[in-house]
């Protein structure tokens, strides 16, 4: 099963640079520990790594071309087809005034929201059903354990169920995270769940849902909350 | 910089200069044909001298330049599709290459990296751009998402796939490398 945990898989070529904090590089041996899909990309990573290096020290074989030919075109008109493209690059400055861009964003921003509420809408209200995984992803595979079982799981697999609570979005990083709990009036133990990319749905708070995803132990035993990241698959359960 | 703006053809020369080496290397592994990729750098200096002007020192010249050049290459890449040629096509495979002995090291290195270059310019334009900003231009994960308009994880998911691409093209050749 390939691995999820894309956040670390990124840290990769820096890791072979030597380039992360020392608490990150634990991180990324301790990973690679148990899972043999991120040691063989390791291993891919580090031979192109070393063969990549070496094109600094070979530049293409022919070099970029003096200035003077490029002089007469700075001082000469330019010809036909440049006229053109520049006429058409200048008309396109000229029609971006702010009253044309603010009229497109706005049509954008409806768009969008029509296109969020068509397809989030059905997939989120309630007494609808929705299943949506990567096309590989066999949930059977994943171990299920109530949330307080997370607290000894080491299993990288996992399922859990719970409510879901406060729910935020960074669109910056294009990340979603949600708390997941047990009992929506308890205070004890949760799950911190996080959704990368846009394939899977972002759930309801307040809704009671399934949550198959990637399980971080790390060995911390005096905490009340677990980490599930990234989320794979999210399937609404009925209370 | 002032002069530039104003056209002044020896300041303009001289940003040229400054700059060319860098990004014929990025058009030189964008575009395969050299004449081509001449062209390519001629409009990119031809669009910087005229944008000298509106220029606003918000980001570097060099990144902003850059990113002209990148704009460029993918203008470029959108007119000319290039069919795909399988790099052992090219070389030929392990087998059939040249097993006698290499008379200098250099020469064998320079014949090494042919090979890398090649099976470089095998992947996609966005995977390769960030392995040729990266590795050749050393510019760091953050320069390289001003210079694409993308996050610096993109950038790094981005070159971890080039890289485990370009590892998968020159696996034939793993012996020789």
């Amino acid at each position: 099963m390939t691995c999820w945990r894309f956040r670390l898989r990124r840290m990769f070529v820096a890791y072979l640079e030597g380039q992360v904090a020392p608490s990150e590089a634990r991180r990324v041996e301790d990973h690679l520990l148990d899972c043999a899909s991120c040691r063989a990309l390791l291993l891919q990573l580090r031979a192109a790594h070393q063969m990549a290096k070496g094109l600094r020290d070979f530049p293409p074989a022919s070099g970029p071309p003096g200035f003077d030919p490029l002089l007469a075109c700075v001082e000469t008109p330019p010809v036909a087809s440049q006229w053109l493209r520049l006429w058409w690059e200048t008309s396109l400055d000229r029609l971006a005034t702010p009253r044309v861009v603010e009229v497109l964003a706005l049509v954008i921003i409806v768009q969008l929201g029509l296109l969020a509420f068509s397809n989030r809408s059905v997939l989120l209200g309630a007494g609808h059903t929705f299943t949506v995984k990567p096309a590989s992803l066999n949930l059977s595979e994943f171990r299920r354990l109530s949330i307080s079982d997370l607290k000894t799981n080491t299993q990288p697999h996992v399922s859990t169920d719970g409510y879901v609570r406060e729910v935020h979005a960074d669109h910056e990083e294009g990340t979603v995270q949600f708390k997941l709990v047990q009992d929506p009036q308890d205070s004890g133990p949760f799950v911190v769940c996080e959704i990368i990319g846009d394939q899977t749905p972002i759930p309801r708070a307040g809704s009671h849902v399934r949550v198959y995803g990637v399980a971080r132990y790390d060995g911390q035993t005096d905490r009340q909350w677990y980490e599930v990241n990234p989320v794979l698959s999210i399937i609404p359960t009925n209370r | 910089m002032v002069a530039a703006r104003s056209g002044d053809a020896r300041a303009l020369r001289s940003v040229y200069e400054g700059y060319r080496d860098r990004v014929w290397n990025l058009v030189a592994y964008s575009v395969p044909d050299h004449h081509q990729a001449q062209d390519v750098l001629q409009t990119v200096f031809l669009k910087v001298f005229r944008g000298l002007k509106e220029f606003r020192m918000k980001s570097s010249l060099a990144t902003w330049i850059y990113r002209i050049a990148y704009n460029e290459c993918q203008e470029y890449h959108r007119r000319h599709r290039t069919p795909h040629v399988p790099l052992e096509a090219i070389l030929g495979t392990e087998n059939e290459k040249d097993a006698r002995p290499h008379a200098e090291d250099q020469r064998r290195r320079q014949e090494q990296q042919l090979i890398v270059q090649r099976a470089l310019m095998q992947l996609s334009l966005k995977l390769r751009v960030v392995i040729v900003l990266k590795y050749v231009e050393g510019l760091s994960y953050q320069e390289i998402s001003r210079v694409l308009g993308c996050a610096p994880g993109t950038v790094a998911s981005r070159l971890n796939r080039g890289l485990a691409e370009l590892e998968e093209r020159l696996r034939p050749f793993r012996g020789i490398l």
